[in-house]
């Protein structure tokens, strides 16, 4: 019961309902898969690119706040080591003013010592002058008085020098 | 066993029940795929897109077992995919439902003479699997036959090697593979009807109790299964077939 009719017209009945469903059916469903196997695909990709962006953008701010913390670190080092000098500088020159200073008044009292002391020296053998001219006056010879001069003289010189 | 309407009954006979069933079949799946189709949506697919995809990965890892390559996956994929839902439509409308009619008289011009409607006690069939009529299922058979050697003949040394290598005695494949790739889908589908159609007709006990229900029940759930698995069998050789003449890829196939 072969019937050579149906064989064939199934075969074409058959192709050109393919042919519908190829073309009306088929293609669209087939192409939105290839959409969303390109975009799944293209997500992924910028996935990774982003996730390899991310990383290295990290890496260089890690890298980045490592320089800034040395580079602190050498800039407080480096004010430190300043300070200290300048600490020791300002000392130093503090030290070498009180020397000095000291140096100074000691040099002061020393010259208003001698100075007082040739005034009093000065005053006493004015005085003694005084008082033994005023003595002489009343008792002494020329002669003696010459004589007695003399030897003041040569005391008050053995007396300043 | 009912008798169906033929043109050219003499000459040419066309079984009109199966051609219809056929374009119907075809009209069904169209329909389908159009429902699935309408809210075509790339990112949240829903409802019958979603059946769709299905079916199309499921056709897609058919060819990728049983093709060479890439190449000609995407190359069987529209046919396998076609033939998968197409099939398993036509499998399962004549379980679904059966109409035929009681004709009294003869109509010669359509082949339903005297003694073919005698031996179908006047029933003619109108609605059918058109997987349960030999022709219709032969004829897939062979036009798949026809495709694998087309698509081999593209490279013809590897496509004449293929015949004498490993052995001569392949040649005979060429011949059963198609006879038994046909009649194979027709055997399964139109026993499941025959035996529907017996079991639909035996008689009622006292007059209502309906006793082959229970029989009927699970021929119908086995014939289901069967339809299925027939789909899926057919399909599937069909890309065995063709991606044993498939030598794009450098490749013997399998």
């Amino acid at each position: 019961m072969f019937e050579t009719g149906t064989f064939i017209v199934s075969i074409v009945t058959f192709l050109i309902l393919f042919f519908l469903i190829q073309r009306f059916g088929f293609k669209p469903l087939a192409k939105m898969l290839e959409q969303r196997r390109l975009h799944v695909e293209r997500q992924i990709t910028e996935a990774e690119q982003n996730r390899a962006e991310a990383e290295k953008l990290l890496a260089e701010h890690r890298q980045l706040l490592e320089q800034s913390r040395q580079e602190a670190r050498q800039l407080l080092d480096a004010a430190r080591a300043r300070a200290d000098e300048q600490s020791r500088e300002i000392l130093a020159a503090a030290q070498a003013e009180a020397q000095r200073l000291l140096e100074e008044a000691r040099q002061l009292i020393e010259r208003e010592r001698t100075e007082a002391l040739n005034a009093a020296l000065n005053r006493v053998a004015e005085l003694s002058v005084e008082l033994t001219e005023k003595l002489l006056r009343s008792r002494v010879s020329e002669a003696t008085h010459k004589e007695m001069v003399e030897e003041a003289q040569k005391h008050l010189g053995e007396l300043v020098c | 066993m009912p008798a169906f309407p033929y043109l050219f009954p003499n000459s040419f006979p066309i079984n009109l029940t199966t051609i219809g069933m056929m374009i119907l079949t075809g009209l069904i799946v169209l329909v389908m795929l159009r429902l699935a189709l309408r809210k075509l949506d790339m990112r949240s697919p829903r409802g019958m897109q979603n059946l769709m995809e299905w079916v199309v990965d499921f056709a897609t890892g058919m060819a990728r077992d049983t093709m060479p390559g890439e190449k000609a996956v995407q190359w069987v994929l529209p046919l396998a995919f076609t033939m998968l839902i197409y099939l398993f439509v036509a499998n399962w409308l004549g379980l679904i439902c059966t109409i035929a009619i009681h004709l009294d008289k003869p109509i010669p011009w359509l082949g339903i003479t005297a003694e073919r409607l005698e031996a179908a006690h006047g029933e003619v069939s109108l609605f059918d699997s058109p997987t349960a009529n030999m022709s219709m299922t032969l004829g897939l058979a062979i036009m798949v036959w026809v495709i694998s050697h087309a698509r081999g003949l593209r490279h013809p040394r590897q496509y004449f090697r293929h015949f004498i290598s490993p052995s001569p005695l392949a040649i005979i494949e060429e011949i059963t593979n198609p006879l038994t790739h046909g009649m194979r889908l027709y055997g399964n589908i139109f026993a499941g009807e025959a035996l529907l159609g017996i079991l639909l007709g035996v008689p009622l006990l006292f007059g209502w109790i309906p006793i082959s229900l229970p029989l009927l029940l699970v021929w119908l759930f086995y014939s289901a299964f069967v339809s299925t698995i027939q789909a899926y069998v057919f399909s599937i050789l069909m890309c065995l077939y063709i991606g044993n003449k498939s030598f794009d890829e450098g490749h013997a196939g399998h």
